[in-house]
């Protein structure tokens, strides 16, 4: 199985300090680490590897210096890594993102399977995975919470919100976000680091990925930032049932409901 | 007097400390700062009452538990008084109340209230501002210890084989003697003349002391006064176990944050493959700053925990093959360093016999905390364990050793261990700071029997350390726990030499009684 899992690089919350003079954040260069949701992405996909086996490579979309969330992939079991990396990717909303990533899916021959993260913790959007399925044409479940089963051709994945218990067949190419209880991480080896150390992580820029320029990046991003706020707790969780026309047509309201109060 | 006052049952929580052990008082005081100590200690000193200082009560060895008398606790005096300058070496002088915890974030974040700081300090602080992130590195285990605790019982903990024990972290002291005068103690200001050591109070009395001629363990120690000829005065007071003065102010200083730290956990089938592991690695001069060791039974008891504790289940999957382990921290300027130290790890590990697969690496906050929370649940779990015990036998605690030797007798001091365990088949785990040759093994008794024959035992180890040269308490402090060990270490005429020392400070025996010199009655338990 050709595996795929996607990796962010994102700030240390936890080593932020503040500036007692400045009052800002002390960036020392060092706080860049892999986003936390992304290992359980990375030891969801090791373990498929390890149970149908195949192939496990790393992508990533960043600066150059985010290549070190794919060497520490590696250093935790990847097969090896690649970046994307362009100013023309700058800026991107998670439109943009999964743009490219998906560029960079079919670059790298396509993927049976495609791993994500549930967010990255910096801008907790969730949106890439699906976003991204969308653009390789797959399936695709959101926040997995166990793989019951796993084979080259399907994985029968098991979610869980609120009261809602699901199990769901997913054949293959799909891709799959998962939660943080799905595993636990495990840590990288001696060798492993050392692997990753060395290993050579390809770079792409949006001309070798042939992307349309007017869709990466700040250009290709219809998100605008109006303000941020902590929302506000939310409800439970519904199951919207019915075909695909009900379903889009229920959404629809509800999201109607939200942000205009209509019944 | 209003600071004094009658200890009630709601105070019955000052009765103890984390060894568990329960003592006896009459009175109590909560002093908030030098002046109320100078208070308390001229009154006590007026009626002959003895006095046991207190921090946070995290101590090992009972040191803070009372032996009749006064209780003074210094848990209000926890501010941060102010900040020094020199050379861009950054000071902080601290209460004795002042929680480790509390001071380590206050410093990371370099965050700290100086409305009531001096101009100096003011300008030491914005200097600290700009300057690269310091650390104070002593690290004992329960991080909710207590500065003045600290000091008192020498503490050290993982990081103390690269950066030493507390000692080498205390610039200044300021304390209260017995009688009530006051005393300060600059470091690289007052030394010894061979044996004789002369200081002088604030009140302007000259102490004239005589220090005892023993010649301390070459070897991790906190067993008794700190002796040596042409010593610097302020080593004496530091790790003297609450008997000496009672600590008001204490001047700490930092160190810049490396730029790396790593923590390596490397996992063998046999122990005699982790010793030998361990010896290779001690080879590295540079950057290994902590060298960690945990047996067989501890990591058992982690599977077990996190097999039926949901509160373990967070810890690492350990499998059947992962023996024993040990963890190293690595303290790097760049990666390059760090790189070659991994290598020179991998080398080793497999020198050991063991194989390089079988390790963690951790590198982040996220991966580092979960090897700190490794590391630390093997503590909390034997004590969860032993508390079980307690509820059928309430007299027994954790009989825990804090013995360390020089390098020679270490792997004869393994042998010891695992061969008396084994005839006494007592439950056991030991982990601690292999690299500095000092395992804590900790007997885990069922039953008052066990209890008795491992508090046998570990007098046993005591008496065999002290043939090697080494020390009965490493880190932990004598207290009243380990008092008669300290005579079989040191015998009992260096004994008298260090209880005529303390006469000098205390002619009336009144601080931390029972504390280095053997009670004349026993603790309850």
């Amino acid at each position: 199985m050709k595996i795929i899992v996607c990796m962010k690089q994102v700030p240390a919350a936890a080593t932020a300090s503040i500036d007692p003079l400045t009052k800002t954040i002390v960036r020392t260069g060092r706080n860049a680490v892999t986003n936390p949701f992304d290992l359980y992405a990375l030891q969801t996909a090791l373990d498929i590897k390890e149970g149908v086996g195949g192939t496990l490579t790393a992508i990533t979309m960043g600066i150059p210096a985010a290549q070190k969330v794919l060497r520490d992939a590696i250093s935790r079991g990847a097969d090896d890594g690649a970046i994307l990396s362009d100013r023309a990717f700058a800026g991107a909303d998670t439109l943009a993102t999964s743009y490219a990533i998906s560029l960079g899916i079919e670059k790298l021959g396509g993927a049976d399977l495609v791993v994500c993260g549930k967010m990255a913790v910096d801008g907790d959007t969730a949106q890439i995975g699906p976003e991204l399925a969308q653009h390789l044409g797959i399936s695709h479940v959101s926040d997995v919470t166990e793989i019951l089963e796993m084979a080259e051709d399907h994985l029968v994945v098991r979610r869980v919100w609120d009261d809602i218990d699901q199990e769901l067949y997913l054949p293959l190419p799909a891709l799959i976000t998962v939660a943080k209880g799905v595993n636990l991480p495990k840590l990288p080896t001696i060798p492993g680091m050392l692997r990753g150390r060395v290993a050579e992580i390809p770079t792409f820029t949006a001309e070798d990925l042939g992307a349309d320029i007017a869709r990466c990046g700040l250009k290709g991003s219809p998100t605008q930032v109006v303000r941020t706020f902590t929302p506000p707790v939310r409800g439970e969780a519904q199951e919207i049932e019915g075909n695909e026309t009900q379903q889009a047509a229920k959404l629809a309201q509800i999201i109607r409901e939200v942000l205009h109060g209509e019944d | 007097m209003d600071l004094i006052r009658k200890l009630v049952s709601a105070d019955e929580e000052y009765l103890r400390d984390e060894s568990k052990k329960v003592g006896f008082a009459e009175t109590i005081s909560f002093p908030e700062n030098h002046e109320q100590v100078r208070e308390i200690m001229a009154q006590l000193y007026k009626d002959g009452t003895s006095v046991t200082v207190q921090g946070s009560r995290t101590g090992l060895a009972s040191a803070a538990v009372p032996f009749g008398g006064h209780i003074l606790n210094t848990s209000r005096m926890d501010k941060v008084l102010g900040m020094r300058e020199k050379d861009g070496h950054f000071y902080i002088t601290v209460q004795p109340g002042v929680i480790l915890q509390k001071l380590n974030k206050a410093i990371a974040a370099r965050a700290f209230d100086t409305s009531a700081w001096d101009e100096a300090s003011q300008a030491a602080f914005e200097a600290f501002g700009k300057a690269p992130v310091q650390m104070f590195t002593p690290d004992p285990t329960e991080s909710t210890a207590a500065i003045g605790g600290m000091v008192a019982c020498n503490a050290s903990g993982a990081k103390s084989y690269h950066y030493g024990a507390t000692r080498g972290h205390i610039q200044a002291l300021r304390g209260v003697l017995a009688n009530g005068e006051s005393i300060c103690i600059k470091r690289g200001e007052i030394f010894a003349k061979g044996l004789d050591l002369a200081l002088t109070t604030e009140e302007g009395n000259t102490i004239n002391v005589k220090l005892p001629t023993y010649k301390m363990p070459n070897c991790k120690n906190a067993s008794g006064y700190y002796c040596a000829p042409d010593m610097d005065a302020i080593d004496l007071m530091i790790g003297s176990d609450g008997t000496l003065a009672v600590l008001t102010e204490i001047e700490i200083s930092l160190l810049p944050v490396p730029a790396l730290s790593w923590g390596v956990s490397t996992f063998f089938e046999a122990e005699s493959q982790a010793a030998k592991y361990t010896k290779l690695a001690k080879q590295i001069a540079n950057g290994i700053v902590a060298i960690e060791y945990f047996d067989a039974c501890a990591l058992d008891i982690l599977r077990k925990q996190k097999a039926e504790n949901t509160a373990f289940a967070g810890l690492p999957f350990l499998p059947e093959s992962y023996g024993c382990a040990v963890y190293t921290e690595l303290h790097c300027d760049n990666e390059d360093q760090a790189y070659e130290l991994l290598e020179s790890l991998s080398k080793y590990c497999t020198q050991a016999g063991g194989n390089p697969e079988m390790t963690w690496v951790a590198t982040s906050d996220s991966d580092r905390d979960m090897l700190h929370f490794f590391r630390h649940a093997v503590p909390e779990s034997v004590n969860m364990q032993v508390e079980r015990t307690k509820r059928t036998y309430p007299e027994v605690t954790k009989v825990g050793g804090d013995l360390a030797v020089p390098d020679e007798y270490f792997e004869e001091l393994l042998k010891i261990y695992d061969t008396t365990l084994e005839e006494e088949g007592l439950l056991h785990a030991a982990w601690g700071h292999i690299g500095d040759n000092h395992i804590h093994v900790n007997i885990l008794p069922r039953d008052m029997d066990e209890y008795s024959r491992g508090k046998a035992l570990l007098a046993k180890w005591a008496g065999e350390v002290s043939r090697m040269g080494g020390a009965v308490s490493a880190e932990h402090g004598v207290g009243k726990l380990k008092a008669p060990f300290l005579e079989v270490m040191y015998g009992k005429e260096h004994i008298s030499e260090m209880a005529a020392l303390k006469a000098v400070f205390d002619p009336k025996c009144m601080l931390g009684r029972g504390n280095l010199f053997a009670p004349q009655e026993e603790v309850k338990a």
